[in-house]
Parts: structure tokens; sequence; C-alpha cells
């Protein structure tokens, strides 16, 4: 498997998928051989043995998609380059599938698969259009692109990030495979009770994420809701701006801005949480709406986002529409029979299908790779 | 052997999106121009077509009887977009071979509040229809066929000779829905039970290729018909089975043409209406002590009160009432009562199974019932408001 990002170095919906989707495999009796760009600390997985190319000092940075932007994190063409040539060397012996994820290791990984003929698998978690908001870096895309057209399956992870992919990159709709990401099984978590009503935005703070449609919808809820408190966690480039957004809408004591969170932290967040909240312009999946329906938060989240599509018991709301957002927000503050219903019968659907299922997904997958013709 | 054929016809009310936000403005509750199109829709489809059949069957068949209800928000809407139904109505009620019945002018869930709320709503219905169709009705059927030993005694003292009911196993303990019973609380009321298994053979299966009876002629119809025992057939349906339910192209409207021809092939059927029915002689008394309706599998009201969203809501509904009632003014009285159509409640109803879950997927109007009850509770929040400004005033 070719990735990026493993926990707990993770900024994204990514690092969550190849973990959980690896425990999987190796349960279900796969072994997997994971190559990472950057060396550093990792949550091991037995039957995951991970191999990189160079040492942490020289590579440092800790995901993806860094805190200020940048696709790539600072890196330098040179450097996704010499990566991809490392993975188009590695000696591949024993292997039945080479699974690539995203776009920066696909030039390597498709070398790979051909010099051992084996084929190619590629997840797309979210596309350079969408990251983005249509302004791609045509480096990334060539990527993309030269990924989509080589591999000889291509998962998406939802069913409007599949559309995206036969438009956008023309590739066979029959070639692309829907699985979602799942959310393991927890006990339903116990709301704090007794203190003030809190709506929660979790996620980076990119463009694509629309935090400021959450500012303006708890701006026009704050007045009628005197007890809510807007919380949003997460960091990245958007801080200043959606700083200045709440000041100038008046939200000063109303909003708290966290930062990034740890796992526990997140975890006591959606124990705190009564109402969660997902704006996002573009969100291919939404892997942090899933988890807050698991712990029995009623969600209210835009319609283009991959978890709408397969979610019962949340709202769906036009990414556009604030007063909707806002409206959809103050119901659920307001009916306290509403918020029972809609945790309870999200908490049902979050948790129907879990890793496992995903895993025998994406093995089927494997199979309808290994046995298909040329991509 | 009688035949009864009973078609009921209702358009509810429905809401437009009222947000929480839009609590205190003037934006009305309810989306009229999307109801009159729904509506219109449905007249094309069904009422106008399916009317322009029974009439000419009518004309045809001296010995064809039919009974309808009309909701009075059928009426209102008809009147707004298609009054030509009403006036079809009319000349049919004229032959005086239809009967209409009588029910709550809002098809409410009335009966669940207070006998005097329900006993104004019926004489509401009661003279919408003498005033728009020169009827008047003798017998009484409840919203979604609700029946109750309770509701048979409001019956007898608002002076109904008899009730429409489902001819549901677990009431009649044994016996055959092919009979009139009465009230084991109110002898003087006349149960009609409705004959489930042949009605729906009509209302729901009549254009499944999958049914192994399919295609349903009259001619095959008749033949089950004559061949069931009994003093009387109930065959009670909604009137939009005709049409809306099973499209024209399913020969549904063709088979309505062609039901009184079909009969006539057995000379022991004979045409009733509703009234004409209850002078059979009783076959014993019925006892119904927890309400029992002809929806979904169970029969009963959870349809409209089975979960939290649904009992939550009719709850507020029945306190936003007794403010209403003291505001005394009648425009809020009228939309506090459209609020209490059944099909708000049903659009609340949450999963289901197998058969069940698809008719009440067919039937809601909003994507979800969280949707429904948000909506519901926010127009439902702003009436208390205008409620309570007019009882302070």
């Amino acid at each position: 498997m070719v990735g990026w990002e493993w926990p707990p170095s993770h900024s994204g919906g990514l690092g969550v998928h190849v973990f959980e989707l690896s425990q999987e495999l190796v349960r279900l009796g796969h072994r997997i051989t994971f190559l990472l760009p950057f060396d550093g600390e990792r949550t091991p997985v037995d039957g995951v043995e991970f191999r990189t190319p160079w040492s942490p000092e020289a590579f440092p940075y800790p995901g993806a998609y860094d805190v200020h932007g940048s696709p790539g994190g600072g890196w330098g063409e040179t450097d996704i380059y010499a990566f991809n040539e490392w993975i188009a060397g590695y000696p591949a012996k024993g292997f039945d599938v080479v699974h690539a994820h995203d776009w920066f290791g696909t030039v390597g990984a498709s070398r790979l698969a051909g010099r051992f003929g084996l084929p190619l698998v590629l997840t797309i978690h979210s596309t350079e259009y969408d990251r983005s908001l249509d302004h791609p870096w045509t480096e990334i895309l060539a990527r993309e692109q030269f990924g989509i057209d080589r591999a000889r399956r291509v998962i998406a992870v939802s069913r409007h990030l599949k559309a995206q992919i036969v438009k956008r990159y023309h590739a066979r709709p029959e070639k692309v495979d829907v699985v979602y990401n799942a959310v393991r099984p927890t006990g339903r978590l116990s709301p704090l009770t007794g203190g003030r009503k809190i709506v929660l935005c979790l996620g980076r703070l990119a463009a694509m994420k629309a935090v400021d449609t959450f500012l303006r919808a708890a701006a026009r809820v704050a007045a009628t809701e005197p007890s809510a408190l807007f919380v949003v966690a997460g960091e990245g480039p958007e801080f200043p701006r959606l700083l200045r957004l709440a000041v100038s809408l008046g939200l000063g004591e109303r909003v708290l801005f966290l930062g990034k969170v740890t796992d526990e932290e997140r975890t006591t967040l959606l124990e705190a949480a009564t109402v969660y909240v997902l704006p996002s312009v573009v969100e291919p999946f939404g892997i942090a709406a899933l988890e807050a329906m698991a712990a029995g938060v009623p969600a209210i989240v835009s319609k283009t986002s991959g978890v709408a599509e397969m979610s019962e018991g949340v709202f769906t709301v036009d990414f556009w529409d604030v007063e909707e957002f806002a409206s959809r927000i103050a119901e659920l503050l307001a009916y306290p029979t509403l918020r029972a219903a809609m945790g309870e019968a999200g908490r049902i659907s979050a948790t129907r299908e879990g890793w496992e299922e995903r895993a025998r997904q994406t093995i089927e997958v494997y199979h309808r790779a290994i046995s298909g013709g040329r991509p | 052997m009688k035949i009864v054929l009973y078609l009921h016809m209702h358009q509810p009310w429905r809401l437009g999106r009222f947000r929480y936000l839009d609590l205190g403005s003037d934006r009305p509750y309810i989306d009229e121009r999307r109801n009159l199109e729904i509506f219109r829709g449905i007249a094309d489809r069904c009422y106008r077509p399916a009317l322009a059949r029974i009439a000419k069957a009518l004309a045809e068949y001296p010995e064809f009887r039919l009974s309808l209800s009309v909701t009075g928000t059928f009426l209102e809407q008809a009147e707004r977009t298609a009054p030509d139904v009403i006036d079809r109505l009319r000349e049919i009620v004229a032959t005086h071979r239809v009967a209409l019945l009588s029910e709550t002018y809002y098809h409410s869930l009335a009966f669940l509040l207070s006998p005097p709320e329900l006993a104004e709503e019926v004489a509401q219905h009661r003279a919408a229809l003498r005033e728009r169709l020169g009827a008047a009705p003798r017998v009484l059927r409840m919203t979604e066929l609700a029946y109750s030993d309770e509701l048979a005694q409001f019956a007898a003292r608002e002076r109904f000779e008899g009730m429409l009911m489902e001819g549901w196993e677990g009431v009649l303990k044994g016996r055959a829905p092919t009979h009139v019973y009465q009230s084991i609380a109110a002898p003087s009321v006349g149960l009609l039970p409705r004959h489930y298994p042949l009605s729906d053979d009509v209302g729901f299966r009549f254009s499944s290729a999958g049914w192994s009876e399919y295609p349903l002629t009259s001619e095959k119809y008749g033949r089950w018909i004559a061949a069931t025992p009994g003093d009387v057939v109930n065959l009670f349906m909604d009137f939009e089975t005709f049409g809306e339910h099973h499209p024209a192209s399913s020969g549904i409207l063709d088979f309505l043409s062609a039901l009184p021809g079909a009969m006539r092939a057995h000379p022991g059927l004979d045409w009733a209406t509703v009234e004409e029915a209850l002078a059979l002689p009783r076959a014993g008394p019925v006892s119904v002590p927890v309400t029992i309706s002809w929806a979904d599998q169970n029969r009963d009201l959870g349809a409209w009160l089975g979960n939290d969203l649904q009992r939550s809501a009719f709850e507020a509904a029945k306190k936003v009432g007794q403010i209403v009632r003291r505001s005394g003014d009648p425009e809020l009285l009228d939309i506090w009562r459209k609020l209490l159509t059944s099909d708000h409640f049903y659009y609340m109803y949450v999963g289901g199974h197998g058969a069940d879950a698809g008719v009440h997927q067919y039937f809601n109007s909003y994507g979800n019932p969280y949707d429904a009850y948000a909506n519901y509770m926010n127009v439902l929040t702003d009436l208390r408001r205008h409620a309570l400004e007019r009882v302070a005033a």
C-alpha cells in the first residue's frame, strides 16, 4: 500500500481510512507493506510493515495537507519525484496488489505495479479540484489523472466523488467502485448535562470546509438561543480570516476556537456536543460527522457531502443556505424530542456498517482488479 | 349478497417550509400554490376521469350504487382550483344512488382530543356537505377508519345509524366481515366491517406484476365476490386508487367502468349504499375497547402516534389548542384544526417494515420524519405566539 500519513500524525480522513482499513485487512488474513515518505511516530498494527525512504530529520513534516494549506506540506516537486522513484524501484516480491491513496504516489505505484505485472488499485479520498476550490495545481492534477488512468480499479469514498472522477477525470464509470468510510463502534457517549448547549464544528480550517457558513449561522442563532456555545475545533489556513469574521459578527464570547484537538479531546467534545454541523462546500466524505453520529450527536450536513448520501437521521442543507443551517441548529436546540430521535437514528445509521465491511468491500475490488483486464 | 363500494376523497393542506428563523414573521404556514398544484395533478389523473367513469356507470346501470366521503380540506382545494370536480360530485349525489358519509371536516385526529371538539368538527363537515353537495349523511366514518366503542357511543349521541370499521380478525373474533354488526357499547349503531383482502386486491395489489393473481380482471373479481359467503361485501378504499395510486396505464379506470357489468353476471349480487346495507339484519355485537384503524399490519394508531416525535407533536398541538380556544379567534382555530389533520403526523412516521415502509414513503410530503417534525413544531410554536398575543389583547 502506498500512503502518506498514518496515525497519530494525520490531518484528515485519509489517515483514519488507511489505518482502519489496514487493521481489518490484516484481521481478514492479508499482509500489508506500507510505503510512506516519512519516518516518525506511528501507531503500530500487527501484520503491517512500514518502509520509508528517509529519516525523520530530513523530512519532519507530519501530514499530507499541512496547516499552511500548501499541498505537499512544504515539499518541493523534487521530493515528490524522489519519493515516487523510490516506490517504483521497491522490491515488490510476493505481492498481489499495489494499492495507492490519492495523488502523491501514483506515478511510482503505477511503475511498481508494471514492473511486477500487478494490478494497481487507487483510492481517491478527495480531488485537487475540491481541495483547491477549483484552482488546481497542475502538477498534482497531472499525478491524479495519471493514477486514475493507470489504475485497474478506482475506489471513491462517496457516490458524489465517483461522479466527479467520471466527469472531470474521464474515468469509465464501471471502473470506479464506491467504498464509504466508517467509524469504529463505540457505546453511545453520555452527553454532558447541566451546562450550556454546545454546537460543534470540527475539521481542518480550509476554504472548502466553509466554517464561515457555520459562523454566519451561529450569528443568526445566537440571539434567539442565549445558552448556546459555538465551538470550532481544528486548525488551518483560514483561521485568521475566521477569527476576524467571528469578531465582526459580534460572536466574541459565543464562539470558541480550540485549534487542533487530540483524539481524547475529540471524544470529550463529542460527548459534550448538542449538535454537530458540517457546512463544507466540498466534502468528499466527512468522517468527523460520522463520528459525531456514532456518538449519538444529531448532525446537520451539506447536501453534497459523502456522509449525507449514506446517512439517515441527519438534516441535509445546501452549503450556501446560511438561514437553513441556522434554522436547523435552532430547531435541534429547541426540540429535545427531535434531538433524541435524530441522535438515535444517526447512531444506528453510522454504525450499521463498520470498517470490517469496508475492508471486505475493498478486497472485492482487489479481486476485480486481479481478474480484470487492462485499465 | 350486497356489494358496498365506498371511496374516500381527501387532500391535506400540506405545510410549506417554515424555518425556525421564520418564527414571528408573516410567512404563511401553508404553501397554497404547491398544494393546489398537487391537487390539479391528481384531478387530471384521477378525480376527473374516475368521476366521469362513475357518472357513466350510474347512467348505464340503474342498480349501481356508490358511497363516498369527501373531507372539508378536499372541498376547499377543489373549490379553489378544480370547481368542476365539485360540480361533478353534486351531479352524482343528485342521482340518490350515491351516499355521502360524515367525518371530521379536517380529516383530523380530533377523536383523540375531546368529544366536544370532535362534535364541532363533524358538525362543520356536515354543514359543508349540505351547502356544497346537497347531502345529509346518516353514516359516520372516522379519520383513517378509526373505530372504538367510545366512537360508537359518540355516533349514537350524534344520531348516526352506523359506522365503518376495519374488518379485523382481532375484533371480529372468528366471525366473517361479510355481515352487519352492532356496537356492544351503542347497539343503535350498525357496523360495516371492511373486507380488507378484497379491498386491498384493488387498492394495493391491482398493478403489482409480481402478484400471483395479476392481472386482475373485473370478471375474476366478480367471481371472487360471488363466491364469498355472507350478507355484504364492503369494499372500502381511497378514491385515489383509480388513476393516482394505480396509473391509468394499469387499466384501473377500465376496471372501474367494467365493475357494474361484471357484477350483473352474478344474479345473487346486488349493489348497495352504506345506508342501504345498514338495513340488513344485525349479526351480533362487536366490542372494540382499543381504537383500531385501517392502516399498516397492526391496524392501530401507530402510523400517526407510534413514535416519540408524533406523540410529542400531538401533545404540543393539544396544549396550543387550549390557548387557541381561549383566544376565541376563528381564524386561528381554523389553522389549528388544519394542523390536526392526520397527514401531518403520518409524515413523522419513522422506519417501518416491508410493505408498510413503502406505503409510508409514497405518502410522505417531506424527505424524512425529522424535517416533518421540525417544520410542524415551528408552525405550532408560531401559532402559539399568535394565540397568546390575541389572548393578551
